[in-house]
């Protein structure tokens, strides 16, 4: 090693470290599980090698796809797709000039972030207790304004169940897509909209041809990111359905737990991880990219 | 000087992860339970009392609620965890297949006839917990709701009579896996003559036909149907939701089922408003079920004959004074005078059989609980029909049972 080499290697060393032990050591042993038959109960050396049999049974299994449809579809691309839509609106709202003038911008931007503030796992039982059929307080308004004749059980019928799932995720979630917006619009320099606006430009057009271009790479940023923190998410399916009614709100992620720590099969739930991990990857690759191509341009 | 002050830590840190109770200091142990802190007032009484009557041996109470057996299987197998562990019987087969638990034959001996629920305990022939409380879930209902009705004896007379009254049967449907109508649907399935899996001569089944099972579906369904039960439970998971719990006390809902103590908090609340009667068929013998907790030595215990001696304690009637648990003793249990209001589970005690009857083959009772769930709530929310539900349950278990 040449001594520069040697000189840094001591500077690098905790560095590796801590990528070793914490990511690279899960990571593969991640691996190596999704070909053994282990269960919880188990210590790691009591393992037995059990060849591709884990991606056998959780390749046949009908409902792994059923929960990769509701993962893709449902989970992922509809909660980023109306984060993205009602946290553009939100974060122009705050960028806006109109609570500056009314001295509300720094109530608006403080309330907005209170989502974020609640844990996942209270917001989840605030919202059940909200959806509630019979106590619920959306129910009690609806049947109070005449809109339902009774209460509906928002989070166990097929035709709104989905949606409620999606209000919840998009609540709780919305806060960093409404700020690192309004940080991408607070970066748009204000004489491209005088400019814009002396050549007769309304407020449209300023949004399409000066706003919406410039925030290109931070949209693509929340986009990629909010993917990679949805499509692996736990917590509000199982808190909020347990993945009914039936099996209709299984993702992927419920499916691991229910095969590693329901049917005790360690291996199953390290093969659905793998398939998970694998999508995750394209991700992380597309924003690793898209971070390294802004760093170039900066 | 890094280095020094490195070792320094690890030396500290090595001090600190030593034996307590080493020297002429009380041997310290760790005891945790599972259970919610509301319901455990009358055990920190009764844990108190042994701290202040035996200097020698001081038992730190520890509560990692709702119960998580893989948390201790993975202390126990990294050679900690607490002393003594709650185990719920449906888990003891699997810390127990592991090894992580103490055998405690030889402090028990002959005491092991007083017990109930002991095949849940014992595996390949050595017995790895003590039965420590032992519960069902009994019908519990508001009195002026039910009105002149008397508590139904049979699931068919439990349709009838709450389909007459608005929220009759308010029950925990939600298709999660841990949904408490499993309870129920296996009470119905097991009154009329069905299981989900059975054991002939060490050779795993289904336990029910499609017919059973498309009755059962259909029968819980047509309580929606019927008005006897409101949709909104479609949603609920557990028997202590506050639907049900206030439902009861408010007189909103008219019956339910419940564990003794869920029921005790609820007339905390309810005061004499509501009371309880065996389930449908209850009195009918191995038509519910015998659940509870035992009490298991964790291996890594330095101090198994003073862990056994807590536990002798924890199962005595000194401390079901003040635990409002039922006792897995048959001896402590009859000792105990309870209210009249609890006669129901009183009575449906004895009638009860514990889940052995599901534990030992390749499927857990947590997966064929999902499965269960997942089916009924299929059909309740049009999903499935009752009889695709049915074959989805038979194919579930046949697959399940070839491992």
């Amino acid at each position: 090693m040449s001594r520069p080499g040697r000189q840094a290697l001591p500077l690098v060393t905790p560095a590796l470290l801590v990528i070793g032990v914490l990511f690279l050591f899960p990571g593969v042993y991640n691996v190596v599980l999704a070909f053994q038959d282990l269960t919880p109960f188990d210590a790691p050396g009591d393992a037995e090698w059990a060849g591709l049999a884990n991606f056998q049974a959780v390749l046949t299994d009908p409902l792994v796809g059923s929960a990769a449809v509701n993962t893709v579809f449902w989970l992922t691309a509809a909660t980023v797709i109306i984060r993205l839509v009602i946290g553009m609106g939100l974060a122009l709202l705050l960028h806006s000039r109109v609570l500056h003038r009314w001295r509300l911008r720094g109530f608006a931007r403080t309330a907005v972030l209170v989502p974020w503030m609640v844990p996942p796992v209270v917001a989840v039982a605030c919202w059940k207790w909200i959806f509630d059929g019979n106590t619920g307080v959306l129910n009690q308004f609806l049947v109070a304004i005449g809109v339902l004749p009774e209460g509906v059980p928002f989070l166990a019928q097929t035709s709104t169940v989905w949606w409620s799932v999606i209000a919840i995720i998009v609540w709780r979630e919305l806060p960093f897509v409404v700020i690192v917006l309004l940080a991408g619009l607070q970066s748009v320099p204000e004489e491209q909209y005088e400019a814009a606006a002396l050549d007769g430009a309304g407020r449209w057009a300023s949004f399409r041809h000066i706003t919406l271009p410039s925030l290109r790479p931070v949209i693509t940023v929340v986009v990629l990111m909010t993917v990679i923190q949805t499509f692996n998410n736990f917590v509000y399916v199982w808190l909020s359905t347990g993945g009914g009614p039936g099996t209709y709100t299984q993702v992927l992620a419920t499916q691991l737990y229910s095969k590693a720590f329901v049917a005790n099969s360690l291996g199953e739930g390290a093969a659905i991880g793998l398939a998970m991990t694998a999508v995750m990857a394209v991700f992380a690759l597309a924003y690793l990219r898209v971070s390294d191509r802004g760093r170039v341009e900066a | 000087m890094a280095a020094s002050a490195a070792v320094a830590l690890c030396l500290g840190l090595a001090a600190c992860s030593g034996d307590d109770s080493g020297g002429d200091g009380p041997v310290k142990l760790v005891f945790r339970q599972f259970d919610p802190e509301s319901e455990i007032g009358g055990l920190k009484t009764a844990v108190d009392a042994w701290n202040g009557s035996h200097p020698d041996i001081q038992v730190e109470l520890q509560t990692l609620s709702p119960n998580n057996i893989q948390q201790f299987a993975r202390e126990a197998n990294s050679g900690s965890g607490p002393d003594i562990n709650q185990v719920a019987f449906a888990d003891v087969a699997f810390v127990a297949n592991s090894k992580i638990l103490q055998p405690l034959d030889e402090y028990l001996g002959a005491g092991k006839d007083d017990l109930l629920a002991t095949d849940m305990v014992t595996f390949e022939d050595k017995t790895w917990a003590v039965p420590w409380t032992a519960d069902t879930m009994a019908l519990v209902y508001n009195k002026e709701k039910l009105g002149s009705n008397k508590p139904p004896t049979t699931w068919e007379e439990l349709a009838t009579t709450a389909a007459s009254i608005k929220n009759g049967f308010c029950f925990p449907a939600a298709g999660s896996q841990t949904s408490a109508q499993w309870f129920a649907i296996n009470y119905y399935l097991w009154s009329h003559g069905g299981a989900f899996i059975q054991n002939t001569n060490g050779a795993w089944s289904t336990g029910a036909t499609k017919e059973q099972l498309t009755s059962a579906l259909d029968f819980f369904n047509g309580l929606f149907t019927s008005g006897a039960t409101s949709k909104s439970f479609q949603a609920v998971q557990d028997y202590s939701d506050p639907s049900i719990v206030n439902g009861l006390a408010t007189g909103d809902c008219a019956m339910s089922y419940m564990p003794p103590a869920t029921f005790a908090t609820l007339t905390k609340q309810a005061g004499d408003k509501v009371t309880s009667a065996p389930m449908p068929s209850g009195l009918t013998d191995g038509a519910t079920h015998l659940g509870g907790r035992a009490l298991a030595v964790n291996r890594n215990s330095k101090h198994p004959d003073q862990a056994y001696e807590v536990i002798k304690y924890l199962t005595s009637a000194e401390t079901f004074k003040t635990y409002s648990q039922y006792p897995a003793s048959k001896k402590t249990l009859t000792e105990l005078d309870v209210p009249e209001a609890q006669k129901g589970y009183v009575e449906q005690l004895p009638h009860s059989r514990s889940m052995a009857r599901y534990i030992g083959s390749d499927l857990t009772v947590a997966s064929i609980q999902q499965l269960v769930n997942q089916q009924f709530s299929a059909v309740y929310s049009g999903q499935s029909s009752s009889a695709d539900a049915a074959q989805a349950i038979l194919d579930g278990l046949a697959k399940g049972l070839k491992g």
